[in-house]
């Protein structure tokens, strides 16, 4: 019994081993709208056999998958063996990792108050000024990814940390195209029509939005992409760039009167599903969910372009379920069509050749068409073939992203992580609640003085 | 006693009794039951409805344009959107306003003029009289009741495809020896502490005994700091299972050692004193006589150590990180609750998964748990 158990064991065991070994997605040469010459060409720069590198990064699950069959040409083209990890509290781990003096050779983040932090206290490896005119050259709207990836070090001079990958768009509205069809109501151009079309909704005796902040630990953030969304279409973009920084204050009526749009949405319980009440518990992941009933609970949900994880398996998108561009003000046109967007960054915590030589594959184009040949993956990079997205959708996507007018990181992360994922989360989980924007907004001020 | 007899003191302690009890396990009642439940009905309605048939709104999609059939001069769709499993159908409809418009049997004429009929096996049929074009198919809206299913496959997806499995072996891997080396060691040093005179041997007691206010949270990073400077003397990465193994060793021993201690400390004089004077080294008293008499205070030291390293998240997530070759349960645990949150047939059966061993450890060994806490308390005991 015993021996049979640890020969289990020792099978199992030996199993995962195996299953480690991923293959290439796709073959190098064959599909002719990949870029193999870059893959080639990296290849023969870089030899890393025998030495490992370890990744940490935000994703799992599917993500986690999808990544993997981006690294696996890395590993491919060097030799090298790559052992990633990702952590659900990451931005918790990262810090421990990094005080106690274990780093992973290569960090991948999506919040730069975070990154920002690990810069100042020494912990980041700054990429060189090769990299940042890279970003120049070859990402659309190159001096905001530089600004982005740049900040102060230990000794307080700035330079490049961080290397942009995996881009997410923000500024989606989610519906099923056929739900429409049914019940007669057409895409909206612009948020007073969006406006109307959700009164139209609620007349209609349906419920036009699903709304869900619930997030365990995170609970409210999804209500700050929706603020700076309204930020972004009622304020310029400076205005948005002062908020950031806490140089006009948060209880500024600029501030106060994004959140009272979002109010008029969220807060009304002919307008959500489940009512306003429920618009704070729902969780996140389950409240797109409601588009695709029977009879649906909703018909619009506002959420970044990672969400089809989260839509019943088999969905098709392009299909069953669409998005539009979340519209801008009739009233407001000079403010162009800005566009929220988040991502994550890759920095070197331990600086090896291998490490190195990972932030030397991102920046080759096959690095970024492997993912988005298959899904939920957006770039800036302006030499990748837009045609090899995976679906019509994401090329959608991906285009908006290419031609932003405005393109504006997400606020929240840009802010001190006590307000961007503290005082500010919370601040919209009393909001729904019923506290009044000037109250709300108050208190995340005060919060933010007390860091200072 | 006589029934009749006992004051209604008694019966409001047997009922509170047994409302604990039932307090107590029916979350694990309803984790079990709903990890066996089929994954469509667990969406639906809760655990405590798992015997009744459930009513449910569906969405399929008929096939699309591609495999129509022309039969008679019409074009046919046709198939069965229950895919073979029992299930019984109510009503149906084609518009998401209406999805509930027509009985089985009936035909629906569709926007373009096409017929829909479906039967109350699930079985539908669309007739047209010109070819089909289009590339999604026909949504069909129905209402079914399907009888209760229950079933194994959670379970099986989530020991292959979530890595539940491979985290089962690497919480044993932690937990065992985790709790194998803390006892050894303070076997040795609790013996030495009751029955081997030496200078400052109470000095060191109390040494041992402050250590148990020691916070964990707070020497968490130092020592891993520590253990990566010492690992990197000798060439040994950091985050391995050596480094768990004698965290979790440093921070049962003052509890471990303590408790045994006064657990020898209290074993009669006399039998150590007859097997010096037969010539019995201390090593052998203690191989031969502590070691067995101690069995109670061992196990039940060894139930709280195992219990404590297989729940435990936080010295393993900073001892050994979150690699997938390294992950223990309760942290795959906590990443699934981010990436399938909404999948609870999922969930529920990694958490029962997770529960399994702490509750075969605790029943078999619960005997110990009541002795061995009271180890020691009285003389004798």
């Amino acid at each position: 019994m015993k021996r049979s158990f640890l020969m289990g064991v020792a099978a199992l065991a030996l199993m995962a081993g195996a299953a480690n070994a991923a293959d290439l997605k796709f073959k190098p040469g064959e599909d002719s709208k990949f870029n193999w010459a870059s893959f080639e060409e990296f290849k023969k720069g870089h030899d890393l056999k025998g030495q490992t590198l370890t990744i940490f990064g935000p994703w799992r699950g599917e993500d986690e998958a999808l990544f993997k069959s981006v690294y696996a040409y890395f590993v491919e083209a060097t030799g090298a063996e790559i052992k990633y990890s990702s952590s659900e509290n990451y931005e918790q781990q990262i810090v421990i990792d990094t005080q106690a003096g274990s780093p992973p050779d290569v960090a991948i983040l999506p919040q730069p108050g975070l990154i920002a932090d690990l810069a100042s206290k020494g912990y980041l490896t700054p990429l060189g000024d090769e990299t940042k005119q890279w970003l120049l050259d070859n990402y659309a709207a190159g001096q905001s990814w530089v600004d982005l990836s740049t900040y102060n070090g230990k000794d307080g001079t700035a330079a490049l940390y961080a290397f942009p990958y995996k881009i997410d768009v923000k500024s989606l509205v989610w519906y099923v195209p056929e739900n429409f069809e049914d019940a007669g109501y057409e895409v909206p151009k612009t948020m007073e029509e969006l406006k109307a079309l959700t009164e139209k909704i609620a007349a209609d005796g349906e419920k036009p939005w699903c709304i869900g902040l619930g997030s365990g630990g995170a609970t409210g953030w999804p209500a700050t992409d929706w603020v700076e969304d309204l930020m972004l279409r009622t304020q310029a973009p400076d205005v948005y760039d002062k908020w950031v920084k806490n140089e006009i204050p948060f209880n500024d009526p600029a501030v106060t009167g994004a959140l009272d749009e979002f109010g008029w949405f969220a807060r009304n319980d002919q307008f959500v599903d489940g009512g306003a009440a429920a618009v704070a518990s729902t969780d996140f992941r389950d409240s797109p969910k409601g588009l695709f009933t029977s009879p649906p609970k909703c018909y619009l949900h506002h959420q970044a372009s990672f969400i089809p994880s989260f839509f019943p398996e088999g969905t098709v998108i392009g299909e069953d379920a669409d998005f539009f561009y979340m519209p801008p003000y009739e009233s407001k046109k000079e403010l162009g069509n800005p566009v929220l967007g988040a991502g994550t960054l890759a920095l070197i915590t331990k600086d090896t050749p291998a490490a190195r030589a990972f932030i030397e594959f991102l920046k080759t184009p096959i690095a970024h068409e492997v993912w988005m040949a298959q899904t939920s993956f957006l770039t800036p990079y302006k030499s990748v073939n837009v045609d090899i997205y995976g679906n019509p959708p994401l090329k959608k996507q991906g285009e908006i992203l290419l031609s932003a007018t405005t393109f504006r990181f997400d606020g929240s992360d840009l802010m001190p992580g006590k307000i961007g994922a503290g005082a500010f989360w919370t601040g919209m989980v009393d909001f729904v609640g019923g506290k009044s924007s000037a109250d709300v907004a108050a208190d995340v001020q005060k919060a933010w003085d007390a860091i200072k | 006693m006589n029934p009749s007899t006992r004051s209604p003191l008694t019966w409001a302690v047997h009922v509170s009794v047994l409302l604990l009890v039932v307090l107590w396990t029916m979350p694990t009642a309803g984790l079990l039951i709903s990890s066996l439940r089929d994954k469509d009905q667990l969406a639906v309605s809760g655990w405590w409805t798992a015997l009744a048939t459930s009513s449910r709104n569906s969405v399929a999609r008929a096939p699309s344009a591609d495999s129509q059939v022309e039969r008679d001069g019409k074009f046919v769709i046709s198939g069965n959107f229950l895919g073979g499993q029992p299930g019984q159908v109510s009503a149906f409809g084609f518009s998401s306003r209406e999805p509930a418009k027509f009985k089985p049997g009936e035909t629906a004429e569709l926007n373009d003029g096409e017929r829909l009929t479906v039967q109350e096996d699930g079985s539908f049929e669309i007739v047209s009289d010109k070819r089909m074009e289009g590339s999604r198919g026909q949504r069909i809206f129905f209402t079914s009741a399907t009888p209760p299913r229950f079933t194994l496959e959670n379970y099986g997806e989530v020991l292959s495809a979530e890595g539940i499995g491979r985290s089962f072996i690497n919480s044993l891997t932690v937990a065992v020896p985790s709790t194998v080396i803390p006892i050894l060691i303070a076997a040795f040093a609790a013996y030495a502490l009751a029955w081997m005179p030496f200078p400052g041997r109470a000095i060191l007691l109390a040494v041992v005994v402050g250590l148990l206010v020691v916070p964990l949270q707070m020497s968490l990073i130092p020592l891993l700091k520590l253990y990566n400077g010492v690992g990197a003397f000798f060439g040994v990465p950091a985050k391995t299972y050596m480094g768990i193994w004698l965290a979790h060793t440093g921070f049962g021993l003052p509890l471990a050692i303590y408790l045994l201690r006064n657990y020898m400390a209290g074993l009669p004089r006399e039998i150590m004193e007859s097997a010096r004077v037969d010539g019995a080294s201390d090593f052998d008293i203690f191989v031969k006589i502590i070691l067995p008499l101690s069995f109670p205070a061992l196990a039940s030291f060894a139930i709280f150590q195992f219990l404590w390293t297989w729940n435990d998240l936080l010295v393993a997530i900073v001892f050994l990180g979150t690699g997938q070759d390294q992950l223990v349960l309760t942290g795959r645990l906590v990443n699934l609750l981010g990436s399938r949150g909404g999948n609870w047939e999922i969930l529920t059966a990694s958490a029962f998964i997770t529960i399994v061993v702490p509750l075969i450890v605790f029943f078999a060994l619960q005997r110990y748990l009541v002795r061995g806490l009271l180890a020691g308390s009285v003389k004798g005991g």
